[in-house]
């Protein structure tokens, strides 16, 4: 009989690899012998992707391949997800984020790697890409009931496109509903509080830090 | 070389492809296969090499990748695709001698060689960085023309206007573009210097609108505008806007990519390459007199990191052997003014660029993020280096690198803010401090224990 921990070993390994055929077929094995599909997730999937996460810190490995690895990630909850709804179990994500460019910056790379990184602890992200107004994100934090609103800017001039999506939260009485957070080159611990923001951080990794911290 | 009617035409009905599919299914592939094929392999104990053959297989895979993968056009979804005589005649055809400036400050920017002892050609000032008030900006921009061995200027970039904090795309986007040119001009006439060209255009524009409507209050066909790739291998129509404009009004104009390390291209072989790639888009597409590269390390803001000279070096050296096109390399520091870190920084990236063959931007100081943390010094003393490199074999600046980045590297993570203009420079003479001085001269005498010859 094959060991429980190898089976998760293959399975962590294929998310890694980024191997979607491959981490779809070592999801259905860990089911097949007798592994709780939360387990699975907790062990296979997010462990994998968050060696994933810090071997991207450590320059190991690349952006293309986290985005592989929380595609490989996706397939393999098709699997999973099934096995989770028919047990009594649930696998919580820690929350959602509506994550942007502000309004006039066309710059997505940091965005890019904090929404990959997001995904890859487990939060449930939707990237509205870059040129984004306030009335966007509001309208679409509405729509997902999310936790925390995310925006970037890598140019000072777009910088006050942050605090006007705090200001309209504000103005309609919203702004309890959701954390605001903020990050990019220019951007800084002090712009954060100027503006009232709930958090800054410099790097994705601390973003990731700071989005759990603020949902826990 | 096909024309830029020709270039809008494909941007607007070459094949279409969905912006994650073009990144993930073609540009990732197609590169990672490519850098196999060429067998380009990187040697962390090598950050300059002296390997010409690696230099040409790393020009031969870009413009292979070039044909192959083309440039994606974020507007319409349609990719830019040019065969490899389309490449290659462009390569053939472009400019390699553009003139900048006027008067006695009137000065071309060759194509320099690697190890050539030509002296590099030095565009300095701010990089973009932001500052605070339109005085500071001034006094900076006289500060960078008071430097004899400034070519041309890039000048800051303005937060507010009359004390409003800009906003982009709206109507102080502009006034600010225009207050931009108005205070450059201005500062370089203060500094006696009212020829050398202005070659950022206008840091402060973001939008067409702004740098296009800026650009008529002041600045002139012997400066030149900066326009810019989006990563990986995109363009805009704003940008392209901007490259109608400025060659209907017979100017010039300098194409500018900066690729993070770690990102779509990955480590140091796909940043090589990928450079190779942006610099011929640049003149294809962009139709530019120059191309301007900052490769920046993705973990740390800056591109002074022992694994980022490797890719800049090598990329450099291809160009400059395979094409008589002028290539620009900027640096960003991560340590900020009056530190020795800063100064190591600038004399590492500097050594690198000239003894690869490029010519010289500085630059972005403090990572270009920290409002009036820049002074004229820095990119006085990165002039100097610069011109004190050329002539250095690839050997020697090797040797020059390797001593001087273990002196700083394990703080780039964390680096020195060092201090602001107002902190380390006097307001109203606009000389350095005390302190500055003898660092500045501290770090120059150590770089002549190096080898260095300062002129």
């Amino acid at each position: 009989m094959t060991n429980k921990s190898d089976l998760l070993a293959e399975f962590q390994l294929a998310i890694i690899e980024g191997d979607a055929e491959r981490a779809k077929g070592a999801a259905q094995k860990c089911l097949d012998n007798g592994i709780t599909p939360i387990e699975a997730v907790e062990v296979g999937m997010r462990d994998g992707l968050r060696i994933v996460g810090e071997k991207f810190e450590k320059l190991e490995l690349y952006l293309p391949d986290m985005i592989l690895a929380a595609e490989a990630g996706n397939e393999a909850m098709k699997v999973l997800e099934p096995a989770i709804a028919a047990s009594d179990q649930r696998a919580t994500p820690p929350g959602i984020v509506i994550i942007g460019a502000a309004k006039g910056d066309i710059h997505t790379i940091g965005k890019n790697i904090l929404t990959m990184m997001l995904k890859l602890t487990g939060f449930i992200v939707q990237d509205l890409g870059e040129d984004v107004s306030a009335t966007t994100f509001l309208e679409q934090a509405r729509k997902l009931n999310a936790d925390i609103i995310a925006i970037s800017s890598l140019m000072t001039s777009t910088m006050p496109s942050q605090r006007e999506v705090i200001n309209l939260l504000n103005d309609i009485h919203e702004r309890d509903k959701f954390k605001v957070i903020v990050g990019g080159a220019p951007v800084t611990q002090q712009w954060a509080d100027q503006i009232g923001a709930d958090g800054y951080a410099e790097t994705a990794a601390g973003g990731v830090t700071l989005a759990l911290k603020l949902v826990a | 070389m096909i024309d830029f009617f020709e270039v809008i035409k494909r941007a607007l009905t070459g094949p279409y492809y969905s912006e994650q599919d073009f990144t993930l299914k073609v540009l990732v592939p197609k590169l990672r296969a490519i850098i196999k094929k060429y067998g380009i392999i990187y040697d962390s104990a090598t950050p300059v090499p002296s390997n010409d053959q690696l230099a040409d297989d790393v020009f031969r895979a870009g413009v292979e990748l070039c044909a192959e993968v083309g440039c994606y056009c974020k507007d319409t979804s349609r990719v830019i695709r040019f065969t490899t005589d389309e490449i290659l005649e462009a390569l053939r055809d472009a400019p390699s001698q553009p003139f900048f400036g006027e008067g006695s400050d009137r000065k071309a920017m060759f194509a320099r060689k690697p190890e050539s002892s030509d002296p590099p050609y030095c565009y300095v000032g701010a990089g973009g960085s932001v500052v605070t008030s339109e005085d500071v900006f001034v006094r900076l921009v006289e500060g960078y023309g008071r430097n004899p061995l400034s070519d041309s200027i890039t000048c800051p970039t303005l937060t507010k206007i009359n004390g409003m904090e800009i906003v982009a795309s709206s109507p102080l986007e502009l006034l600010a573009c225009i207050r931009a040119v108005e205070l450059g001009r201005a500062a370089l006439r203060r500094a006696q210097r009212p020829g050398l060209p202005i070659m950022n255009s206008i840091a402060t524009g973001v939008t067409a609108t702004g740098k296009i409507g800026g650009s008529a209050f002041g600045l002139r066909n012997s400066d030149c505008w900066v326009v810019g790739f989006t990563s990986p291998l995109k363009v805009q129509f704003g940008r392209m806007n901007e490259v109608a404009y400025i060659i209907a009004r017979g100017a010039q104009l300098v194409g500018e990519a900066g690729e993070p390390m770690g990102g779509f291209a990955g480590g140091p072989e796909g940043i090589a390459v990928i450079s190779i790639v942006y610099h011929i888009l640049s003149i294809l597409v962009l139709r530019s007199s120059v191309h301007l590269t900052f490769p920046m390390d993705i973990r740390y803001g800056c591109n002074t990191s022992w694994e980022i000279m490797w890719p800049i070096s090598v990329a450099a050296q291809a160009m400059s052997r395979n094409s008589h096109h002028p290539i620009l390399n900027l640096a960003y520091t991560a340590a900020g003014p009056m530190t020795e870190m800063c100064l190591y920084e600038i004399a590492v990236a500097m050594i690198n660029f000239v003894a690869s063959g490029g010519n010289i931007e500085f630059g972005g100081v403090a990572k270009g993020t920290s409002p009036d943390r820049m002074s004229p010094l820095e990119p006085r003393f990165a002039t100097e280096v610069a011109h004190a490199a050329a002539g250095l074999s690839r050997a020697q600046a090797n040797e020059i690198i390797t001593t001087l980045i273990p002196k700083y590297k394990d703080r780039l993570a964390s680096p020195p803010k060092g201090a602001t203009f107002q902190e380390c420079f006097d307001w109203v003479s606009i000389q350095p401090c005390q302190e500055y001085i003898e660092l500045y001269g501290q770090i120059k005498d150590e770089l002549v224990g190096y080898g260095l010859k300062f002129k």
